[in-house]
């Protein structure tokens, strides 16, 4: 039972969707706990993915296709998952700010969370204070993450908050901001986490999670 | 689990840069021989004399000058292999010096270090030799090790046999060194003997090579020749560096100090050929330049890195391996000036498709110091080098159609797997370069090149373990060899 976990773990650190695909089946008809598959299997393979990352072994796209092969065995859990089997660690929404179109660093720190077990529901670029206010309404997340590439665009990240505390739901969510031209001072200036990459992305929200 | 194998070793082909046209060469060709047949050398040797008589160069032994015809220099360099193999004590360290092949390596002899705890200049021990050697032993892109610096606590006569016993115990890379007396030689090739199994097995694969010089302008010296002659004698390979500088000791212009520094190479060469023809040697350049504001030496000019480019394409008009000089500079300390000079210099002589780059990485203050920071710098310096000489390359996967055609407008190549087929073989990745964001940059304590560099040499020093000697044969030189220092560090 546990050779075939470790299988699990080992096909996610290389990335392998097909084969993890036909080995979480496998330890599915096998009996295995569903809670083994995901806790022993998939999110051990993908810690250890996380510990090469930091050592700087493995690179962003691997964790990206490790990602991808973990979420592939988590589809087939997921109809078989039990409360209790699968610690939720959060929600987030991100969205590049209003009239701003640069999304690749955005996308970067969805996939790098999605890979830290983050479920992820990204409004896409140019959307504004409005839009967000909505998501989060319908949603219900626990963070927000923002980004902007310009220094002209970065104030619809105030303009956002701003609104979210007219709609008194800014002590409902964390708010994260990222990008090019903004800066720890401004975030806090405007009530919000900084991080400068993804990686600190990534630490920043498990912080913020209590994790 | 995921060894990194390097994607940009040294052997790869350059070439892709010339500095002469073809006519160039021709030229600077015809002048030399001129040089040859109506100025000459001076050879202050009596013996070399002799060689070069008995030879059939015409030689005024009065005046200590040897002339020679076109026809005879080309005809006595014929002998000189086109390939000379200088082999590491392991096999991937081994070096074939052919065709515009690159490798590039370190440089000597400093007489001062920039201490690594105090960052203060002080004179140069055996222990930095031994330090120097373990560091460039773990740094990937510094494909050999030259000697480093002088032991300035040691007497003349036991120099030789502790800094190349200081190089080879401190690293399996070849070790290159230059030689101050003839019973030093000898006593090296003893102890390489013994620990290359014999002296068929060391000149079979040789682990270690000498260093004789040629004074510019157009002089073998008394002393540096008879060197040369005890080194020829030892069967190991030999470079005969020259190493003008222009406007001072060769004319200023680059042309000139070519055809200039073109004789005098080509005359190690020939002694070398007349008394072993066969005999491994490499055709060696160190044009330099004069600073003639000032009168100084410069060791890290655009026109050094030029000169020494074209040095491959004189060596390969002759069909001889190359030795040539780049990646020194003035600085006084690793800074912004020992990057930009090493880099300029370094690149364009591998672009050049250089056999054997030598002073690419350590040495500052033209040559005066050499600097541990200064080796991690140019361990980048290097790798960047090598990633330019292996080009840019054209294939249906490099093309990547396909690719672009799956991901589509507005997608990204993050997690596609041709990115991860390629991200570890297309792209270098320095290691003292800091490419993160500010705030990363500044939550690690804001540190400067220097510094990053200086830690990553503390801790190879700290950590790294060469392949070492044999404690047997270890035991037995120490004894045997005259002057062997019996204390070696950890």
């Amino acid at each position: 039972m546990s050779k075939i976990l470790e299988q699990i773990s080992e096909n996610v650190l290389e990335g392998q969707t097909k084969k993890v695909v036909e080995l979480v089946e496998q330890a599915i008809n096998e009996g295995c706990p569903v809670k083994d598959i995901i806790n022993e299997g998939l999110i051990a393979g993908m810690n250890e993915v996380g510990e090469l990352f930091k050592e700087g072994e493995v690179f962003v796209p691997e964790v990206l296709i490790s990602a991808k092969a973990m979420n592939a065995g988590m589809e087939l859990l997921k109809p078989l998952i039990q409360d209790g089997d699968v610690k939720k660690i959060g929600r987030i929404v991100m969205a590049t700010v209003k009239g701003d179109l640069h999304d690749i660093g955005k996308k970067l720190v969805g996939m790098m969370m999605e890979g830290a077990g983050y479920e992820i529901i990204d409004l896409g670029v140019d959307i504004p204070p409005e839009k967000i206010v909505e998501a989060i309404k319908e949603y219900n997340p626990d963070l927000l993450g923002m980004s902007a590439m310009l220094t002209t665009t970065m104030v619809s990240m105030k303009d956002t908050i701003e609104t979210l505390k007219e709609s008194g739901l800014y002590e409902k969510v964390k708010v994260m901001v990222g990008g090019a031209p903004v800066t720890p001072n401004y975030a806090e200036e405007i009530g919000a986490h900084y991080s400068g990459d993804a990686t600190a992305a990534v630490e920043l929200a498990n912080n913020l999670m209590g994790i | 689990m995921r060894k990194r194998q390097n994607p940009f070793p040294g052997g790869l082909e350059g070439g892709l840069y010339k500095p002469l046209t073809q006519e160039g060469i021709m030229k600077i060709h015809k002048a030399s021989m001129k040089v040859f047949e109506e100025t000459g050398i001076q050879v202050n040797d009596e013996r070399a004399l002799k060689e070069f008589h008995n030879a059939g160069a015409d030689v005024d032994f009065n005046k200590k000058i040897v002339r020679a015809s076109e026809s005879w220099v080309l005809d006595k360099i014929k002998t000189a292999p086109s390939k000379v193999t200088l082999y590491g004590r392991e096999d991937k360290y081994n070096m074939e010096l052919d065709g515009y092949k690159v490798y590039i390596g370190t440089g000597g002899t400093a007489l001062n270090v920039l201490d690594i705890d105090t960052g203060m200049r002080r004179p140069s021990t055996l222990k930095d030799v031994q330090m120097a050697a373990r560091l460039v032993d773990a740094l990937d892109n510094i494909h050999y090790f030259v000697l480093s610096c002088y032991p300035n606590e040691l007497d003349k006569k036991n120099v030789d046999v502790n800094r190349f016993y200081a190089g080879i115990r401190n690293t399996s890379k070849h070790v290159m060194g230059g030689v101050y007396t003839s019973e030093g030689i000898r006593n090296i090739v003893k102890y390489a003997s013994l620990i290359a199994g014999s002296k068929e097995a060391l000149l079979k694969k040789p682990f270690i090579s000498f260093i004789t010089c040629i004074m510019s302008p157009l002089v073998m010296d008394k002393d540096y020749t008879d060197l040369m002659i005890t080194a020829i004698e030892s069967g190991l390979p030999l470079a005969t560096p020259t190493a003008p500088m222009a406007g001072s000791t060769s004319p200023a212009t680059l042309a000139g100090t070519l055809v200039q520094m073109n004789v005098e190479a080509l005359s190690g060469v020939l002694l070398s050929q007349i008394i072993d023809p066969g005999h491994p040697v490499l055709y060696s350049c160190v044009p330099t330049t004069t600073d003639l504001r000032t009168g100084a030496f410069c060791f890290g000019s655009i026109e050094m890195g030029m000169m020494n480019a074209a040095c491959a394409q004189l060596s390969r008009f002759y069909n001889l391996p190359n030795y040539t000089t780049a990646g020194v500079n003035e600085s006084k300390i690793p800074d912004i000036q020992s990057g930009y000079e090493s880099m300029a210099t370094t690149m364009l002589c591998a672009l050049a498709g250089s056999n054997y780059i030598h002073d690419a990485a350590g040495l500052i203050e033209s040559g005066l110091a050499i600097s541990y920071e200064q080796y991690v710098v140019d361990n980048d310096i290097l790798g960047m080098c090598m990633r330019a000489v292996k080009g840019i390359e054209i294939n249906d996967d490099t093309l990547a159609v396909d690719v672009i055609n799956e991901v589509g407008p507005a997608g990204n190549y993050l997690s596609n797997d041709h990115t991860v087929m390629n991200m570890k073989k297309e792209f270098f990745y320095n290691t003292v370069s800091d490419r993160n964001t500010r705030s990363r940059w500044e939550a690690d304590g804001s540190l400067d090149g220097r510094e990053r560099a200086r830690r990553i040499a503390k801790q190879i020093l700290a950590n790294h373990k060469p392949l070492g000697v044999d404690k047997a044969i270890e035991d037995e030189i120490l004894k045997e060899i005259p002057g062997m220092v019996q204390e070696w560090i950890d």
